[in-house]
């Protein structure tokens, strides 16, 4: 019975072509921007590591002099540390695993003179980083701590860039050129992008991640400058890498890993203590001189990753949806109550209600199936569009498995709600009426 | 085959109650034809909608073919309906998006037969019909005379045992409708039973027994049975007179 429901479904929506053009065209609609924004809001809320998200913290310090009333974000905590606090943190023993970073970058070349030198973004950070961050090994491993102290060239690379100038497979061992210097690959990354990049936001938190690793000492040794925000409240000279690596600038972002409430206390107290400590050294003049730390969902929250206008405009592109299924539903009750003379046909020849009832619903799904794939269509032109116009916003293109499954639920749910009424309104039209009408 | 014992079937809207049908009593025995003659608004086609489990009634007891319809469920109705009637209506009721053979097919696909046995009894239906060779065709392509012998072949596809029709050379000129009567009557010889409403006389006469429906009720049995000559209209039981009372506003 199905098959014929379909083909007179077909049949149906052929038989009024612009009316089904209409409706395709409002569920499409409403699907394809409901969809899309869901798609941007679905990948900006992700929780990027759910295993740990609750164990990673940013640290940041309230760090600056009286001369301002606040300064940073609202809370008054700047978003990073200065590269000495930076230095000094790292000494400390008290988190289970810690490290601080930044981004910067260089000329890279390999052996292969064939291969012109590329200019990569680059994080540097501690050994600690690809553990913390889940960060998973296709070949190698993370470098050892003693390559932290001692501020060793050694790298690990992304699984993109592996594939880009090696052609893949497995180059530990390997030496690459940054900015000429000769570094020992030691680990090879798996295809790897937390979405939202959660540990760097300042830098977009949905750019395509860094594929080099360096050691992060050799921030200093190397003097590698930022490839991203530097900000400074003090009017301080800075004219050497040396003076700004001393300076109160802030640009290293420092993150944490504490197990349990116990480790967080512990280590919120060392803070505490080293914020005292540093009082006597001239430092954090404030008496509100405190640290703070944020765990993964905060932070972000924090960074406003998933803005308020988002919010605002999911809610739109669902309005918009509902909007356009009472169009189709108005569309679709006109449509089949101008077919009543023939269901009056059918019931006199022993269609029963419920069969009725099924063939109007199994032609509002045929009708929204179509519609909701043309409104997916509609939301990846959206996306792309937005991908290619829009640095910011490259890893929020790609609709992942859940939002490629839910899209079809919500066209064919969406317009069988919105068929039902007409659907049922049909099915309980006296035949006779129609019959009498002689 | 059919009996009808005390049939009240009220209308409500809401200002008029109309008594459709009163204290309606009929029998119609296995390969009768009967015809159903009776002043516009009497209640012919009203009787018609019950036989055939269109309509529900309002009081009353129908048997159709031994089986109490009082109380059954719309799917069982609809069964029923399949299975044991054809309708052939005075509009033809055809549906135009769908070909002689789809039209055909309507009543085979709510009985469930695959697609062999539905292929053989719709060529064998038209082929009745005498309009085998135009199958693919539409039925605005079909004059109204082979339209309403397509309704036939499609109220015969599914071998009902009953065949209501309601005025169904209403819309034909006389040499058509002498056509589906002629066809009717083989039918009819074949062993359905028929019931045909009509305000033609002369068509009225084609049947075995005619009776008249005047005012909701059965008003002669046996007419021709007894008086081949008479017409039902000679003696004219005149104007349509249904009661319609001021229902009170609640
Ligand atoms: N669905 C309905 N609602 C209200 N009144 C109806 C309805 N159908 C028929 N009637 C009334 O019932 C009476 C009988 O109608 P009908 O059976 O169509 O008569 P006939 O076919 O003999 O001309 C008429 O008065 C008609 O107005
Ligand atoms: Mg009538």
């Amino acid at each position: 019975m199905f098959n014929y429901y379909l083909r007179l479904a077909w049949k149906s929506l052929w038989a009024t072509p612009v009316v089904t053009l209409l409706m395709l065209i409002a569920i499409a609609l409403g699907i394809g921007s409901a969809m899309g924004t869901l798609t941007i809001y679905h990948l900006m809320s992700a929780d990027p590591i759910p295993e740990k998200s609750a164990q990673l913290f940013a640290v940041q310090l309230k760090s600056y002099d009286n001369k301002q009333s606040s300064w940073g974000m609202n809370d008054g905590y700047p978003l990073q540390i200065t590269h000495q606090d930076a230095v000094n943190l790292s000494h400390s023993s008290v988190a289970v695993k810690q490290t601080p970073m930044v981004r910067t970058g260089f000329a890279v070349q390999t052996d292969n003179p064939d291969i012109a030198p590329i200019l990569k973004s680059v994080r540097a950070a501690n050994s600690d980083f690809f553990a913390m961050f889940n960060a998973p090994f296709a070949y190698g491993s993370a470098w050892d701590k003693n390559s932290d102290q001692q501020a060793l060239e050694v790298t690990v690379i992304g699984a993109k860039l592996n594939q880009q100038l090696f052609g893949g497979g497995n180059n530990v061992g390997k030496i690459l050129y940054f900015d000429q210097k000769a570094f020992r690959i030691v680990g090879i990354l798996q295809a790897w992008q937390p979405t939202p990049q959660y540990y760097d936001v300042n830098n977009g938190a949905f750019r395509t991640g860094e594929q080099i690793f360096i050691p992060f000492a050799l921030i200093a040794s190397n003097k590698y400058r930022s490839w991203g925000n530097n900000n400074s409240y003090k009017n301080e000279e800075v004219n050497t890498f040396d003076e700004k690596l001393v300076s109160e600038s802030h640009w290293i972002q420092y993150w944490v890993e504490l197990k349990n409430p116990q480790q967080k206390n512990a280590y919120q107290a060392y803070l505490k203590n080293y914020i005292s400590q540093q009082k006597q050294l001239g430092r954090f003049e404030r008496d509100d001189a405190s640290a703070d730390l944020k765990n993964v969902t905060t932070w972000l929250t924090y960074n406003e990753v998933v803005s308020e206008d988002n919010n605002v405009l999911v809610g739109l592109s669902f309005l918009l949806l509902v909007v356009c299924l009472v169009n189709t539903v108005g569309l679709l009750l006109a449509k089949f109550l101008r077919r009543a003379p023939e269901v009056g046909v059918r019931r006199a020849l022993g269609a029963s209600q419920t069969q009725v009832f099924l063939q109007h619903l199994v032609e509002v799904s045929l009708l929204g199936l179509t519609g909701g794939l043309l409104g997916i269509l509609l939301a990846q032109l959206g996306l792309w569009l937005l991908k290619n116009n829009y640095e910011q916003y490259q890893l929020l293109t790609d609709m992942d498995i859940t939002m490629l499954l839910t899209a079809p639920v919500l066209a064919i749910g969406s317009s069988i709600i919105a068929g039902l009424y007409p659907a049922w309104k049909i099915c309980r039209t006296q035949p006779a009426v129609y019959l009498k009408s002689q | 085959m059919l009996k009808m014992q005390q049939i009240n079937k009220i209308y409500r809207t809401e200002l008029v109650e109309t008594h459709a049908l009163r204290e309606f009593n009929l029998s119609v025995n296995e390969g009768e034809f009967v015809t159903v003659t009776g002043p516009s608004g009497s209640g012919k086609t009203t009787f018609l909608n019950i036989a055939g489990l269109l309509e529900e009634i309002s009081q009353g007891q129908y048997f159709l073919d031994g089986v109490n319809v009082v109380g059954l469920n719309d799917k069982e109705r609809s069964r029923l309906r399949n299975e044991k009637i054809g309708f052939i209506f005075q509009s033809f009721n055809l549906i135009p998006d769908l070909n002689l053979f789809e039209n055909v097919d309507v009543p085979l696909r709510y009985r469930g037969f695959n697609a062999k046995e539905r292929k053989r009894r719709i060529e064998q239906a038209l082929e009745q019909v005498g309009l085998a060779a135009r199958m693919k065709h539409l039925p605005a392509q079909l004059s109204g005379g082979q339209q309403q012998r397509v309704a036939i072949a499609r109220a015969l596809a599914g071998e009902p045992k009953f065949l209501l029709a309601d005025e169904p050379t209403g819309n034909l000129d006389s040499l058509m409708a002498r056509q589906v009567m002629e066809l009717l009557k083989n039918i009819n010889k074949q062993g359905t039973t028929i019931v045909m409403v009509t305000h033609d006389a002369a068509l009225a006469r084609c049947g075995q027994r005619n009776i008249q429906i005047v005012d909701g009720q059965v008003c002669d049995f046996s007419l021709y049975d007894k008086n081949p000559q008479a017409s039902a209209f000679e003696n004219p039981q005149t104007a349509a007179s249904t009661t319609t009372t001021a229902a009170s506003i609640a």
